[in-house]
Order: structure tokens, then C-alpha cells, then sequence
């Protein structure tokens, strides 16, 4: 064991997989971080956080809280001690991230046309259709190059031996990139000199690869198309990252006021009068892209605009109705769709899933549920779950009355122990929970992943949940040269 | 450029400029007090800067101290420079993508600093110079790096416009109640402190030593602020930046928008600029100065009707 004091209390469970730790050392890829870390003080190491801190205030990189009328500004808690992933561990999950999405892409392309899958009965019509995100008005509805999914934000994380799981498939609005770019840079700020010593790849790249493909959707054969980001405005808790992709690909920032529809085509209103717009990357949630068609009491998006999308004047990225690809019950077919589509083994493993409107599955379910995890299958980001283990008796017995109700609107997934990562905590190390998010994007030419992502932690002591609005926070992931 | 996007670089501008104007006044009227002037008084101040007639004469009654907090701090007062520059923050916030990453930090750290709950208790703990003076630099270092960062182009021009349109205003604004402070008549002249402080309050001491020479008049100071093309707080050169900049909208495409508004600035900017101080007294300076606010503020109504209306 370690005797220096940075290491002292670090304790990890001997049931989990450590990204730094395997006793009786450290893991190799961590030892130029663990070495420059011990060469410094707590009190250079408080400093380094309270930089860091200052960093994300001053730039902005915050979102407000309104309280009685007031905006507080706050950060997304940031730990700085990196995230580190080596080569290996990376191209092994490059490729399965590759494999599942073009499956997923596959799957989206075939239940908005000809539906094979469910004639050929690899999933059931009904778990298809009693989806709330699969939306009728995408049937038949062209979208260029095929491609649905361009960006994908997959989550990922470690079983106790080390093995990587799906967790779930973000296709619809991922967000968290803006994190993956800006934690990298405030790393730069803090440990000046740690990234090239340790032979860290670069994220950069990132705007510029989605800026490229969000050019070759455009709908017009221009060298300049129009494209735009839309955002549901200021009070977006993640407009912040709005901005921030707008500036880092100069294209232009909207909200749904600042567009019209005429003539099936999708102008912008500027200063010089209408200018048409060509590719639309969406931060908008799809009920809320046009009130004609969907949520009609909607002010985020712009009226007529699906009619603009199907008739191919302007193309929406990512497209619509991807939900239904990435709702929690069609998660587990995903392995049978990537043998069907590509007719491969899946590299990258599902989580095992029950399905709770199988009598079996439900009352095995129900007799291990505090092993279990409960969640609703169209809600995301933490909410609507249910940890076993840390529930009462009383919130069990309300969960099995509505899955009982409703069994198409739960799945259950045993208890992961998520690997843990050590943070910088108290002036210590601590291990917490993490996950890894990469982010990838497909265009005409294929899949690109940036060598990197963002993991997020669980920081309070022996929470599995990584969730912002759940108290998790955010590490610099670095993704090791050969 | 899209409509929202011009209309939010306009009022950004708009506001820290009036968070400079505020600022500086505050100061000098801060050093004011503790000269011994003898009708000294937070009332022109807060004339032009409160709501109430109510609130204000409850702030008469305190200290001096007191009406730099509800100046600087107050949050209940929409005119308090917390509140100015927090609009400006927002406005900038919402056009992140327009504005250089340097232009946004600089706003976004005053925004921090005017937001400091530290600010009020040195407020009125320190010497508030020191505190008016850090916070009149942050504006400083807003407009140069919106000088050296930003690009030259259309939203460069509309920060242009919403700074020099608000300076014209704030400019007539301040002489209005300075001067009908003092009941002003056209040979009363002897109170020199008076005027060297109103000068130093926009910046325009100096250039009335060196251009006039001689004692404290108040028609030559009235030719200074109105007339004097080199004095950049002016309001003749407050209106000739601001056509300048306006004239870089035209575009084969806004002809119509372009030319009800070039129109109204042309109209202000001859009517300042054959003016006399002579003129000027003759018609009577109060209302002279209210024509030619009455006259910004339609400029403004226009830009908004013709320029930004977008929802």
C-alpha cells in the first residue's frame, strides 16, 4: 500500500473494477497522473480545484437556477483528476459502438419503411407500436443518406471484472459534449504539460467532423448551405452547450421564433430579410419541433416544419422519431437486431433486461427487487428509477402496483456495480462511481468516434447513480496513444 | 444576421453603456459630496435613475452612502448598475455565438464582480471611489476587447448603434437635470465647483480647460456637451458615430428598412449640427434637449420596428 496521504484512504471494494487500482498497484495507465499528483501539495491541489472552478465561472459554463426570481449561477461539479482509458480498452469499444449503431440505424431505416424486422418477427409489432416515441409521420419519409442516427451519445460501464456494458442508447439529443471539449481544456489550464507527457489523444476534432456532416445533409447542392442549431433558448439547462457548438462550427444560433415555414421551405428571419435555411441540428425535443404536427401548445419549434422535412427542403439532425430505437423495453433487442441486420455477433454486451410484461420474468422480478433496478422505459437522465437496494418496502409495493398496471412502461435490469475511478475528495483520493459516454457521429463516409467522451461520476460516497440532476459531476476522459 | 441576434447586440451595448454612464456619475458625485459644495445634493442623480418620487425622497433623507447602494446594489431598483449590467449579461448571453469568446468572459466576469455579495459592505465600508473605479474599468475592458476581438461587420455596427444612441441619450439626459438643477440662467456663472464636477462626470474637464481657457460659463459648457464634435461624450458626436455606423447596414436588400432610419438620423444630426450655443439658448436649453431626446427615442422605436422585429 501506498504511504503517501494522497493515497491513504484509498479503500476500493474489492467487488468492483478500479480503473486506477489493481492490488497490489496501480494500473500502468495511471501511473504518470498518480506520480505528478503525489509531487504536489493538498494545498497546490485545493488551488488546482479552485482554479478549475473559476475557470468554468468565468467562461460561463454554468447553468442557472432560479430561485425566487433570482438567477444563481451554478457549475457542474468537476473532479480533476482525469478519466484514463488505453488503447486497447478504446478500439475495442470503438468497434462494438460502431457495430451497434449502424444495427440501430438499420433498424430505424426498416420500422419507418418496409418493417421487416417485425415481419420476419424478430420484435413484436406491439412493442414497437405502443412506443410513444415512434412517430407515424416519419413512415416512408425520406432522409438523406439513409442516416438517422448522426449523433449518438451510447453509455457505457464496467461490470466487476472489468467487462463494458451498453448501458443505453442516446440517439434522439445527447448532450454532454460541450463537457467532453471543455473539461479537456481546463485539464490544459491546470496540469500544464500532463496531457502531452502522457500521451493523451486529442478531442479537438470534434466540431469539425459534425460541421462536415452536417454540410453533406443539406437538401441543396450549394457550396455555402445555411446551417443552423436550434435550441430552446436561454433557460435550457444545457444552453450553454448550445452555444458553444454553434460557436466552435460558426453556424448560426436559432430559436424556433427566430424561423418560418413558406411554401414547405424553411426560412430564417434576419436582418436582411428571409434567408433559407438547409440543415437544422435540433436540440429541440421532437413533440416540441412543430406545433402543427405534434405538442400543439409548443413555442420552441416552428409551424410546418415536418412538412418542409418530408417533402426533403431541409434536413433535421438528428432526424426525427429516433426514440423509438432507443426506448428502454427495444433496448433488448438490440443484440438480435444486430445479427439480423449485419449478421454479426454483438461485440459490446446489453445489460441483462427483463421485460415486465413476461409473467415469468416479472415474478422473478418481483421476488430478487432489491437487487434490482426499476426504470421507466420513455424517461431518461435519472429520473423515473428505482434502486432496489435502496428503496423501502413502501416505494417497492407503489412501483409493483403501477408495473402491474402498465408493464410496457418498466424494464428491470439487475444491480450493476459501476467501476469506480479515484477523485480528488477532502484532500484525498476516493474512489466513486463512474460511466463513460462517447460520442459518435455518422455521416456519408461512416462512423467516427472521438477518442474520448465524457465519464460521469457518482460523487457522493457509494451512489451507483452518475446523473447530474442526481448529484453526479464530470471527468476529463483521456484515451491513450498505442 | 438573424433579427434576435441584432436586437440583443444592440441592448448589450446599450446597457453597458449606461452602466458606464451611471458609474462615472456616481463617482464624481460621490467625490462631490465630500468637497464642500454647498448644495450638494443625490437628487439629480436620482432624478434621472429612480422610479418613484416616493423612493426617492426616502433616499434623500440618508446618507449619501445610502444612494450609492440603491444605485450600484439595490436589486429592487431596475436601474441599479447590478441589474443594467445583468440585462447586458443576459442579452450577450443569448448571442454567445456572435460575440467573441473574450467580449463574453469580460461581460461574464463583471457580471460576477457587480453580483459579488462582498460589493454592498465594501460599498460602504471602503472608499467607494476605489470600488466605482475597479467597476468603471471592467466596462473599459469590455469596449477594448470589443475593439481589438470583434469583427468588423454588421454586429459590430449594431453594438456601434445601441452605444453611441444610448450615449446621445444619457448625455442629454444629464445635462437636462444638471442644468434645470441649478436654475439655470445664461449669465449665472459663479459656481466653478458645480461645473468642474458636472464636466468630470462625463469625462470633459480637461477638454474645457484647454479649449475655453477662461473661468466656468454655463453656456460654454453647453457648447462643449451639445455642440463640441471633438468631445467624444457630445451629443453632435454621439450622432455623427452613430450614422456612420448605421450607414454600414445598407445593403441591396434592407433598402426600404435602411432608409426610414438613415432619414431620422439624418434629420436629428442636422438639426444638432446647425445649432448654436446661441440658438440653443434662445429656444430655451430644456426644450431643446427634450426635442432632440424625443427625437433619439423615435430612432430607436424604428431600428426595433424596422430592424428586429422578428416575433
Amino acid at each position: 500500500m501506498y504511504t503517501n496521504e494522497l493515497l491513504a484512504a484509498y479503500v476500493n471494494d474489492p467487488d468492483t473494477w478500479d480503473e486506477m487500482y489493481k492490488y497490489p498497484e496501480v494500473r500502468e495507465q495511471y501511473r504518470g497522473v498518480v506520480d505528478f499528483m503525489q509531487q504536489l501539495s493538498i494545498e497546490e491541489l485545493n488551488r488546482k480545484e479552485e482554479q478549475a472552478r473559476r475557470l468554468f465561472m468565468s467562461q460561463g459554463i454554468t447553468f442557472t437556477v432560479y430561485n425566487s426570481g433570482e438567477g444563481i449561477e451554478k457549475i457542474f461539479p468537476f473532479d480533476i483528476i482525469p478519466r484514463i482509458i488505453t488503447s486497447s480498452e478504446w478500439n475495442y469499444i470503438e468497434k462494438g459502438i460502431r457495430q451497434r449503431l449502424k444495427a440501430l440505424n438499420l433498424f430505424l431505416k426498416d420500422v419507418y419503411n418496409e418493417q421487416f424486422i417485425i415481419k420476419d418477427g424478430l420484435v413484436p409489432a406491439e412493442m414497437i407500436y405502443s412506443c410513444p416515441h415512434f412517430l407515424r409521420e416519419m413512415h416512408a419519409c425520406p432522409v438523406p443518406y439513409d442516416i438517422y442516427v448522426h449523433i449518438a451519445g451510447i453509455d457505457l460501464i464496467r461490470n466487476n471484472d472489468g467487462t463494458f456494458y451498453i448501458l443505453e442508447d442516446n440517439l434522439r439529443t445527447p448532450s454532454g459534449v460541450s463537457y467532453m471539449l471543455e473539461n479537456r481544456e481546463i485539464t490544459k489550464r491546470i496540469f500544464p504539460d500532463l496531457l502531452p507527457k502522457n500521451n493523451v489523444r486529442s478531442v479537438m476534432e470534434y466540431p469539425t467532423l459534425l460541421h462536415r456532416n452536417l454540410v453533406s445533409m443539406s437538401p441543396r447542392q450549394t457550396a455555402y448551405p445555411t446551417i443552423v442549431l436550434l435550441t430552446p433558448g436561454v433557460y435550457n439547462s444545457a444552453y450553454f452547450e448550445h452555444t458553444t457548438l454553434a460557436r466552435l462550427m460558426g453556424v448560426e444560433l436559432v430559436e424556433g421564433r427566430d424561423l418560418v415555414v413558406d411554401n414547405h421551405r424553411v426560412y430564417m428571419k434576419t436582418t436582411g430579410g428571409l434567408q433559407q435555411v438547409d440543415v437544422i441540428y435540433r436540440r429541440v425535443d421532437d413533440e416540441f419541433l412543430d406545433p402543427l404536427v405534434f405538442n400543439t401548445g409548443s413555442l420552441l419549434g416552428v409551424g410546418g416544419l415536418m412538412s418542409a422535412y418530408r417533402k426533403g427542403n431541409v434536413a433535421i439532425v438528428n432526424a426525427v422519431g429516433n426514440g423509438v430505437a432507443d426506448d428502454k423495453a427495444i433496448y433488448t433487442y438490440v443484440p438480435s437486431m444486430i445479427r439480423y441486420y449485419l449478421n454479426e455477433e454483438p461485440i459490446l454486451k446489453n445489460v441483462p433486461t427483463y421485460q415486465l410484461g413476461n409473467i415469468d420474468e416479472r415474478e422473478h422480478v418481483f421476488a430478487n427487487m432489491n437487487q434490482m433496478v426499476i426504470k421507466k422505459t420513455n424517461e431518461s437522465g435519472g429520473y423515473g428509477m428505482l434502486m432496489g437496494n435502496a428503496a423501502t418496502e413502501e416505494e417497492m409495493e407503489i412501483y409493483k402496483k403501477e408495473i402491474v398496471k402498465d408493464p410496457r412502461q418498466f424494464i428491470a435490469q439487475p444491480i450493476i456495480s459501476l467501476s469506480s475511478a479515484p477523485c480528488y475528495l477532502n484532500g484525498q483520493l476516493q474512489p466513486r462511481r463512474i460511466d463513460l459516454r462517447p460520442y459518435a457521429l455518422a455521416g456519408p463516409e461512416g462512423i467516427e468516434i472521438v477518442p474520448g467522451g465524457l465519464t460521469r461520476v457518482a460523487l457522493r460516497e457509494g451512489s451507483m447513480v452518475v446523473n447530474s440532476s442526481q448529484g453526479g459531476g464530470s471527468k476529463d476522459t483521456w484515451v491513450l496513444f498505442d | 444576421m438573424l433579427s434576435r441576434v441584432a436586437d440583443s447586440l444592440y441592448w448589450m451595448s446599450r446597457y453597458m453603456e449606461r452602466s458606464d454612464g451611471i458609474l462615472r456619475m456616481l463617482k464624481i458625485n460621490y467625490a462631490s459630496s465630500q468637497d464642500d459644495l454647498q448644495d450638494f445634493s443625490w437628487d439629480s442623480v436620482l432624478k434621472l435613475f429612480t422610479p418613484t418620487e416616493e423612493e426617492r425622497a426616502r433616499l434623500l433623507v440618508d446618507e449619501g452612502r445610502w444612494a450609492l447602494h440603491f444605485m450600484v446594489c439595490e436589486r429592487e431598483n431596475p436601474n441599479a448598475v447590478v441589474n443594467i449590467v445583468t440585462k447586458a449579461r443576459e442579452n450577450a448571453r443569448s448571442v454567445q455565438d456572435h460575440i467573441t469568446k473574450e467580449l463574453w468572459q469580460c461581460l461574464n466576469d463583471f457580471y460576477h464582480s457587480v453580483r459579488d455579495g462582498g460589493l454592498a459592505k465594501s460599498l460602504y465600508k471602503e472608499d467607494p471611489i476605489t470600488i466605482l473605479d475597479t467597476l468603471v474599468k471592467q466596462g473599459l475592458l469590455f469596449v477594448g476587447t470589443g475593439d481589438i476581438t470583434m469583427a468588423r461587420g454588421e454586429g459590430f455596427a449594431f453594438m456601434n448603434i445601441g452605444r453611441f444612441l444610448e450615449r446621445a441619450i444619457l448625455t442629454a439626459d444629464i445635462l437636462d437635470v444638471k442644468i434645470s438643477d441649478m436654475g439655470f440662467s445664461n449669465d449665472d456663472s459663479d459656481d466653478t465647483t458645480y461645473w468642474k464636477y458636472m464636466l468630470l462626470s462625463i469625462s470633459g474637464y480637461e477638454l474645457y480647460l484647454k479649449t475655453y481657457r477662461s473661468g466656468f460659463e454655463a453656456k460654454k459648457v453647453v457648447e462643449q456637451i451639445v455642440l463640441n464634435n471633438n468631445f467624444p461624450r457630445s451629443i453632435l458626436y454621439s450622432i455623427n458615430r452613430l450614422h456612420r455606423y448605421f450607414e454600414q447596414l445598407k445593403t441591396e436588400g434592407n433598402s426600404e428598412n435602411y432608409r426610414k432610419v438613415d432619414f431620422l438620423i439624418g434629420k436629428i444630426k442636422s438639426k444638432v449640427r446647425y445649432s448654436t450655443v446661441d440658438s440653443i439658448m434662445q429656444q430655451g436649453l430644456h426644450s431643446y434637449l427634450k426635442e432632440v431626446k424625443s427625437e433619439l427615442y423615435i430612432i430607436g422605436n424604428t431600428l426595433n420596428q424596422q430592424f428586429f422585429a422578428y416575433s
